[in-house]
């Protein structure tokens, strides 16, 4: 549980959220299939890989399986959080370092912090 | 490569341009190839003019003397044909630079062969079908199969033929395009050209196609020069104070003159950086996007350099050499040529005008950060500059590369020329999903100023407002619970600040201040109140339950658990429960026994309850946790933050029709509740209904404008409903033209 990250909550929360009709819609307009290398301190430092398929609507932890994912985004536990909640907008992150993207940038374009729903708060 | 022309280009598109535009990207490019990276400007001009310039063409010997054709001949005296456009080059930068400029190039020269020998270029002798163009159909037929015959001319080596056209109704811009454009081009097709050769060749196709060809076919102006030098000097200035990146240049270039005893070396080591074929894998990838964003807002002008960078690196991306795939030079040529870098004063920017700029931004930052020529000329001192020249223009050595240079010239894709500019013409148009990749340097900067507070907060540093007006008040803290106890959460969080400052130890104030932030939407500022109170007060109940609440707001599960624990461990009644030595390292199935435990021991206590409800949370096992509030809101039905923690969970277990409900209980009981106004913004935008959401959220705004999370959904609200244009006042928080536009 102390090892825990933030972003296991939002990308659960994604994984419910793709099973309602507005998680199809998202499906539908993005199409596309995302990884996330999330770390917990350091970038490239035990991370913790997680698979959101926005075409199948469904979310796994690990590596793609079905090939090579549209793009690869690696960053850190902190920033994946920020990203979801629209704190950190992906290119300035992307310019800080903070994101590293492998892929196809038309793909990596398309993932903006609206893909993400929000937590509410107790 | 006819750098010259860019440069001219750019003055006309200066001269003629009475676009919004003020500044001149094709003169500033030229200008920053010039201001920043002297060494590629040398290549540039270098590469065409060592294939063969002399061709045997017979048309090409009617034609008068090149050298007295071009306007400020008068002053090239000393040096040779084929360096004809370095030279020109160089004189119209008359710069205070100019003669150790000049000094150098002509090192090169000198230092090197004669001028390369004839090599008789190996076109391709087919008269081309497409040399009579079609005269009918639309005019973009028309056009394009023009175009298709000037390009065509290139192969046949048969000077381009004025043709009567039908009116074409082209726009000045188009004209404008079209000139620069084939300005450039010609450049390309006729490498191998005089330049009046080249000029007649333009100005036949501008003439057929009625556009006024004056400007670009002819040399510089006066009204140019002065522009040019203009830009020279301002790219000069910079310079001086900082590296002297162009002294540099030259004393490097003196310096390693003497040993080009390598031809391969600086290639090599460019190939090893970088790999074989890294470069051009990139450059496929990227170049989807670029074409997406490119042109959207791009004016004209930067349209046609762009292009004209774009034919460039197309060029020199066919050519298989992996030495050339892997240069620096053309990866910036490429970068440029898809808009990622524009040039501005002497310096490599990131496009900044087109919406995908900003990647690109982030892109040259991961790069180094420094400028490109920066680098480049860093890497010069390693790779041994001179080599690149050499190896290309002394043909002898390496003929091999020349020819390939003029194949790359002869097989040019020109006819993408046409194809593509339709293309973008129609892209221009559509891809919404680029703006919101725009506007962000704006965001970048407000961030920045933003975060400096933000990092304040979350470091569980209190932050004080400004100017407060209960400071000096009798009792401050009677007035912040009455203000509270109205539920005006922001004038209480005031009246408490007073408090606190004047006692700092006030475990009351400070939880009550907690509260107040957190009923206000503010969790970080309600969890470093709650830090204060906790420290005064360390065995408070409600301090730790609040405490836990925040920080699985945070999704900050470790410190989450431990203050809930915490709260089991001070409890009078449960502390029993709470096995001793457990709260070094807490295990969330241990910490939930004990609270499950607890509950079996006093079912009707709702504190227990909340508490277990809350730890269901952070174990994302929502149904236990709605059953935990549910049983602990039928002990205390008139509990409104109950009532939203209940809705909270609904909405994170996406169950948002019934979260909206809960939330309205909430709001029945405490209409001032700033945090279930929000969540129902929430729970609006996750069900798709964004321009509902913006309501709620513009409703809690108005309450507590420093509510930072709900600005920030505010605005994904507003550009998932396409209201990107309210997306200003979003980021200047003008609440007053929110509120009017988004009533509730």
């Amino acid at each position: 549980m102390g090892t825990e990250l933030k972003s296991d909550s939002i990308i659960e929360l994604l994984k419910r959220f793709l099973e309602t009709d507005e998680g199809a819609e998202i499906k539908k307009k993005i199409n596309l299939v995302y990884q996330f290398n999330i770390a917990p301190k350091k970038i490239g430092v035990n991370e913790v890989i997680y698979t959101v398929d926005l075409k199948k609507g469904e979310v796994t932890k690990g590596p793609y399986e079905g090939g090579k994912p549209d793009a690869t985004f690696s960053l850190k536990d902190d920033d994946f959080f920020k990203l979801a909640n629209g704190q950190l907008n992906p290119q300035i992150a992307f310019m800080r370092g903070a994101l590293k993207i492998k892929g196809s940038l038309s793909a990596a374009q398309k993932f903006t912090p609206d893909i993400f729903p929000k937590p509410a708060k107790l | 490569m006819a750098m010259r022309d860019l440069v001219t280009g750019g003055a006309a598109c200066a001269v003629s341009d009475t676009s919004s535009s003020s500044s001149n990207p094709l003169g500033a490019l030229a200008n920053a190839l010039i201001g920043s990276s002297s060494k590629t400007q040398e290549r540039l001009n270098e590469a065409p003019v060592s294939t063969p310039a002399t061709s045997v063409n017979g048309f090409y010997q009617d034609t008068p003397d090149p050298m007295r054709g071009l306007p400020g001949a008068e002053f090239d005296h000393s040096l040779s044909q084929p360096n004809t456009q370095g030279s020109e080059f160089l004189r119209g930068f008359r710069s205070p630079d100019q003669n150790r400029f000049s000094d150098a190039w002509e090192e090169i020269h000198h230092s090197r062969f004669l001028p390369p020998q004839p090599n008789i270029p190996q076109f391709n002798q087919t008269p081309s079908a497409q040399l009579q163009p079609t005269m009918d159909g639309s005019p973009q037929t028309v056009l394009s199969s023009f175009l298709h015959s000037f390009i065509g001319s290139s192969h046949g080596r048969i000077p381009f033929c004025p043709t009567n056209l039908p009116m074409l109704g082209l726009s000045q811009g188009d004209k404008k395009c079209i000139r620069d454009r084939s300005s450039i081009m010609a450049r390309h097709l006729f490498a191998d050209q005089s330049e009046d050769y080249i000029n007649a060749q333009v100005n036949a196709l501008l003439s057929s196609l009625e556009i006024d060809g004056s400007v670009p076919a002819q040399g510089p102006f006066p009204r140019r020069l002065w522009e040019l030098e203009e830009y020279w000097n301002e790219s000069q200035g910079p310079l001086r104070t900082g590296l002297q990146a162009n002294d540099r240049w030259i004393e490097e270039f003196s310096q390693h003159k003497a040993q080009r005893d390598d031809p391969d070396a600086w290639a090599h080591s460019f190939e090893q950086q970088y790999g074989a074929n890294g470069w051009v894998s990139q450059f496929e990838q990227e170049q989807k996007v670029a074409s997406m964003g490119q042109m959207r807002h791009a004016n004209v002008s930067n349209m046609a350099a762009m292009e004209q960078t774009h034919m460039l690196a197309q060029t020199l991306a066919q050519n298989n050499d992996p030495k050339f795939q892997n240069s620096k030079f053309l990866q910036f040529v490429s970068k440029m040529s898809r808009g990622e870098l524009i040039i501005d004063d002497n310096q490599v920017k990131p496009a900044t005008l087109s919406s995908n700029g900003d990647w690109t931004t982030q892109y040259q930052q991961q790069y180094g950060g420094s400028s490109w020529a920066e680098e480049y000329v860093h890497d010069q001192l390693s790779h041994r500059p001179d080599q690149w020249v050499k190896e290309f223009t002394s043909g002898d050595q390496s003929k091999l590369v020349d020819d390939q240079w003029i194949n790359e010239f002869s097989k040019l894709h020109v006819n993408d020329w046409v194809d593509e500019f339709g293309q973008q013409v129609e892209g221009a148009v559509g891809e919404s999903s680029t703006d919101n990749w725009a506007n962000a340097y704006d965001e970048y900067l407000n961030e920045q100023a933003a975060s400096r507070q933000q990092s304040d907060a979350s470091r569980g540093v209190y932050v004080f407002s400004d100017m407060n007006p209960y400071v000096g008040h009798q009792n401050p803290l009677k007035e912040g619970q009455e203000l509270f106890r109205k539920g005006l959460l922001s004038e209480a969080v005031l009246a408490l600040e007073a408090e606190v400052m004047q006692n700092p130890d006030n475990a009351e104030g400070w939880r009550l201040l907690g509260i107040a932030h957190a009923e206000n939407d503010d969790d970080q500022q309600a969890i470093a109140a709650m830090m204060r109170a906790h420290e005064a007060d360390p065995a408070n109940l409600e301090v730790l339950l609040a405490l836990g609440v925040s920080h699985t707001n945070e999704l900050e599960q470790a410190a989450a658990l431990k203050y809930l624990y915490g709260w089991l461990r001070n409890h009078p009644k449960y502390r029993t429960l709470a096995p001793p030595g457990l709260s070094d390292s807490l295990y969330y199935a241990d910490v939930a026994r004990s609270f499950n435990e607890a509950a079996e021991m006093s079912p009707e206590d709702a504190d227990v309850h909340v508490v277990l409800g809350v730890l269901y949370n952070l174990s994302r096992e929502y149904d236990k946790a709605i059953t935990a509030f549910e049983t602990a809101l039928k002990l205390k039905p008139q509990d409104y933050s109950l009532w939203n923690k209940l809705g909270a969970t609904q909405a994170n277990s996406v169950q948002s029709a019934d979260a909206i409900l809960a939330y309205q209980q909430a709001l029945d009981l405490k209409p001032n509740y700033v945090r279930a106004w929000a969540n129902m913004g929430i729970s609006y935008a996750n069900q798709g209904m964004y321009e509902e959401s913006i309501r709620f959220y513009v409703r809690a705004l108005c309450m507590n404008p420093k509510a930072d999370n709900a600005w920030q959904y505010l605005r994904i609200s507003l550009s998932c409903a396409s209201r990107n244009d309210m997306l200003e006042s979003c980021d200047s928080r003008n609440l007053d033209l929110l509120q009017k536009e988004f009533p509730l």
